[in-house]
């Protein structure tokens, strides 16, 4: 059990000093004199476990503290207190070591060289990360088969679209076959085609090799699509630790039932639902789902008055999000 | 136990060449890439070091000597200085942009990956164009060497090698210095205009031409004297003030060592102030 635990984060904490600067000329001058010196708890006494093999996001407003939470864990930063373990190991103390371990991709930024083709970022790794040709060609050639890297790995980074820009940092980050993987908003800005390519590539890579996780993301149809569990991070504070399924039920545990009726005289209510908004000949029930099932609800009211449509609406994930954020 | 360690330290050790033969080749792959700023390197840097180097010889045809240094004596000092310029400008370079580093967050590229982050800081980017600079450089000690009799020995040879490797090393240690104030300054302010202009002043000419508290100060403070000054002094048999002779040539080494270990110190103490840059 004890080493199942792949990533360990105990009362981790990332302070900034920032310079208070005053409006205006005279601001600044007095600035030089009399320096008003801020701390910003950026992360705060943050705790984390995530196990061998999981998928986690972590979200938040901006400025809430998930890229110094990320940066952190990946030895970018070091921590003003706390401890980021990675299998076992304090990334602060044995940085190189560590890192061996673990792929990174910052989508806002490359690790690729912008003058060269592809490949020589590759060829780089390979020696960097002491992978041998082989192993080498046999990890390009399966992800090659989800991403067709292959394609365009004789083309200068420079002249590449951000999608396959960021393809070919994702394909760096795994060369070496790490055991965890961060993902700092991997698919901003992508198009639907390639964001749908690199989910299925995360996917793949977490059920073949058992790929640790962490992405951040602003992008609710990453965590719909990759992610069990949620970390919500808000003011430098871990505020949601749960399952998606959880949180769903405990924030929004409520359906809206939406019932298009022949005309708009005499709108049926219903004890177990309350009736949200009528406008016209459609009106909108918010049910309970421990109250009433949705069924149920459209035969009772179907017997009040004839229906012409039904359609039942969950909240969803940017709703939850929201809800959570406001917390 | 012991022999498992050297082992390792080998294996490292051949790691890190292996590396490095691939950042040059990669380098080599660059300026194919962009050929046209290799003719204007090619043709504005030795241009540069002739001029200066002219400069010289009419000051010396006016007044016949500088210092008790003749014209062949100058022309060994400079060509060699060129040549210790040349060599930190391939390997060292980078220290001059280290402002440009630490505020876009580059080093998070390095700290990610499984080598030391003030090897990949010099040598990702190594700077093989400094190549052109070495040109006027030998050409100038050429020139020297013949002008001042200079008569060669193998010591003598083995002595230019260390006092060259160990100017290097002060000189790409004082880019470094300068370089780490960007962790605490987080300005992309760029020193290396003024480390040129500090370094041609001080090492293209005879120390002793200035005032003696600024020799003092250019010997044990900011240990610049040590760059050409005392080394060449001790090769060409001039009385520097200092009565080292040839000796000179490894104490350079040695204060090359301490001032690229010491600035190793402080960029590491600087590296745990580097905050990244936020998005």
């Amino acid at each position: 059990m004890e080493n199942n635990k792949m990533i360990e984060v105990t009362d981790l904490s990332k302070d900034y000093h920032v310079v208070k600067k005053e409006a205006g000329l005279s601001g600044a001058i007095k600035g030089l004199f009399k320096s008003g010196k801020q701390t910003i708890k950026a992360v705060s006494h943050v705790d984390l476990s995530v196990d061998k093999g999981e998928i986690i996001a972590v979200i938040g407003p901006n400025g809430a503290g998930k890229s110094s939470l990320i940066k952190m864990m990946t030895g970018v930063l070091t921590p003003t207190g706390g401890q980021v373990l990675i299998n076992g190991k304090d990334i602060t103390k044995n940085r190189k070591e560590v890192v061996k371990n673990i792929g990174v991709v910052f989508g806002q930024r490359t690790q690729l060289n912008w003058d060269l083709r592809l490949g020589e970022s590759f060829e780089l790794l390979r020696h960097i990360y002491e992978i041998d040709r082989d192993e080498y060609e046999k990890n390009l050639e399966v992800m090659d088969e989800i991403l067709g890297i292959k394609e365009i790995i004789n083309k200068p980074v420079r002249q590449m679209s951000l999608g396959q820009r960021v393809k070919g940092d994702l394909v760096a980050a795994m060369l070496h076959s790490p055991e965890v993987l961060f993902l700092d908003e991997p698919t901003i800005g992508l198009d639907v085609n390639t964001k749908f390519a690199l989910r299925k590539f995360i996917k793949e890579i977490n059920r073949v090799n058992k790929t640790t996780i962490v992405l951040t993301t602003h992008d609710l149809g990453d965590i719909e699509e990759l992610c069990e569990r949620l970390i919500i991070i808000n003011h430098g504070k871990i505020i949601e630790d749960c399952n998606l399924l959880d949180i769903t039920d405990r924030i929004a545990p409520y359906k809206t039932l939406v019932v298009e009726y022949y005309d708009d005289e005499n709108i049926p209510t219903h004890e177990n639902s309350t009736l949200d908004k009528v406008e016209g000949n459609v009106a909108r029930y918010r049910f309970m789902k421990n109250d009433i099932t949705a069924a149920a609800l459209i035969a009772e009211l179907s017997n009040k008055k004839k229906m012409k449509d039904v359609a039942i609406e969950e909240v969803g994930i940017d709703e939850i999000i929201r809800i959570a954020y406001g917390q | 136990m012991k022999n498992a360690k050297i082992k390792c330290l080998l294996h490292t050790l051949a790691h890190y060449i292996d590396v490095t033969i691939c950042h040059i080749r990669m380098a080599f792959l660059m300026i194919v890439e962009y050929p046209s700023n290799i003719a204007g390197w090619m043709i504005s840097n030795p241009i540069q070091f002739i001029l200066g180097f002219a400069t010289i010889k009419f000051v010396v045809e006016q007044f016949g000597q500088i210092n008790g240094w003749t014209y062949g004596q100058l022309a060994f000092l400079y060509g060699l200085s060129v040549i210790s310029h040349a060599l930190s400008m391939i390997f060292f370079v980078q220290g001059w942009f280290m402002g440009f580093y630490v505020v876009e967050g580059e080093f998070d590229r390095y700290l990610t990956r499984p080598l030391g982050v003030m090897y990949q800081f010099f040598f990702t980017n190594i700077n093989i164009f400094g190549v052109t600079d070495l040109i006027p450089g030998i050409l100038v000690f050429l020139y020297g060497c013949v002008e001042s009799n200079f008569t060669w020995s193998i010591a003598k040879v083995i002595c230019i090698l260390l006092m060259l490797i160990g100017a290097t090393f002060i000189r790409g240690g004082l880019y470094l210095c300068l370089g780490t104030t960007s962790f605490f300054t987080k300005s992309t302010m760029d020193f290396g205009q003024y480390t040129q202009e500090i370094m041609d002043k001080t090492t293209l000419y005879p120390l002793s031409m200035y005032p003696e508290s600024m020799q003092f100060l250019l010997t044990y403070l900011i240990p610049i004297g040590w760059v050409s000054f005392y080394p060449i002094s001790g090769l060409l048999g001039i009385d520097s003030g200092q009565t080292y002779g040839l000796l000179a040539s490894v104490i350079t080494l040695l204060v090359g060592l301490i001032v690229l270990a010491v600035a190793g110190l402080w960029f590491n103490y600087g590296l745990n102030k580097y905050e990244s840059a936020g998005n």
